[in-house]
């Protein structure tokens, strides 16, 4: 590699030196994992994590609050109920 | 990779082959690492942009576009989770003046970079690379060690060619500067010795 007399790289030994960087790469372990990953989603294979994930999130999006809204109806129809029973609305037993 | 080919290798991915998408990752995987790799000076945090860069590549492989150039596409969306990451911790440390300015400060020891790279220049290049701005390191690395031209840099970066042009200008001037002033490793360790 040829540097300039005072021992400064010239722009030419900076491109070059720039090209011969060393190129890393992640663990062959790491390497198969993600693989195996991305081939498991382009096969159209749900990971069983993302599956999980997949029910999860619609019973917190829409179990939860439709057993919540229930919930809040029988409790607003029983205070209703009680309520006209204490001022004789449901006539006597 | 010729146009044609990777047009065929982009069908092929678009379609589920997982023998198209083992050539990109094998082709691809190395050069994205190193870049993020130098882009975050982290290897736990390259890591996980990386894995992360591969599965947005398969999430979004039924809609790639016939002539869509997988080697810009993939740089995009590694440097993309990059500025998305450091965005993140810069806010979470509030750490504004650096938010502002961008600027990192130089490490004061040589990188393992430094130290495993093959010769005197390539170690100081190397450390002063390390040293560079973000914004200017991505586009020498993608240039000047990734190979790609300054078109496909600028659509990585999101700017014009022109810009891309003048930023590459200012980033390899800057580099020179600070390799003419990054003493030699040997250097270094003997200062860190005494």
């Amino acid at each position: 590699m040829s540097v300039d007399r005072d021992d400064q790289p010239g722009d030419e030994d900076l491109l070059s030196s720039l090209a011969r960087l060393r190129i890393c790469d992640i663990s062959q372990r790491r390497s198969r994992q993600l693989r195996r990953r991305c081939h498991a989603m382009l096969q159209g294979e749900p990971p069983m994590d993302r599956w999980s994930l997949g029910v999860d999130g619609a019973f917190r999006r829409e179990i939860v609050p439709a057993l919540g809204g229930v919930w809040c109806l029988a409790y607003l129809a029983e205070i209703v109920r009680c309520t006209a029973a204490i001022y004789g609305y449901l006539g006597n037993p | 990779m010729a146009p044609d080919d990777e047009q065929v290798l982009v069908a092929r991915l678009s379609a589920g082959d997982t023998g198209a998408f083992d050539e990109v990752y094998d082709a691809y995987r190395p050069r994205l690492f190193a870049f993020l790799l130098r882009m975050t000076r982290n290897r736990a945090l390259a890591e996980d942009l990386l894995d992360e860069t591969w599965l947005r590549l398969v999430r979004h492989a039924t809609r790639l576009l016939p002539d869509t150039r997988l080697g810009p596409w993939l740089f995009t969306v590694a440097r993309n989770l990059y500025w998305s990451h450091r965005r993140d911790a810069l806010l979470e440390e509030s750490f504004v003046p650096e938010l502002l300015t961008l600027w990192p400060s130089p490490a004061p020891w040589p990188s393992p970079f430094d130290l495993a790279a093959a010769g005197e220049l390539e170690r100081r290049v190397e450390r002063a690379l390390s040293t560079l701005s973000p914004q200017y390191r991505e586009v020498v690395l993608l240039v000047g060690h990734q190979g790609l031209t300054p078109a496909d840099a600028a659509v990585v970066c999101g700017v014009s060619p022109e810009a891309l042009r003048q930023r590459l200008s200012r980033a390899r001037a800057t580099l020179a500067e600070k390799v003419r002033h990054t003493p030699a490793v040997a250097a270094l360790k003997k200062g860190f010795a005494t």
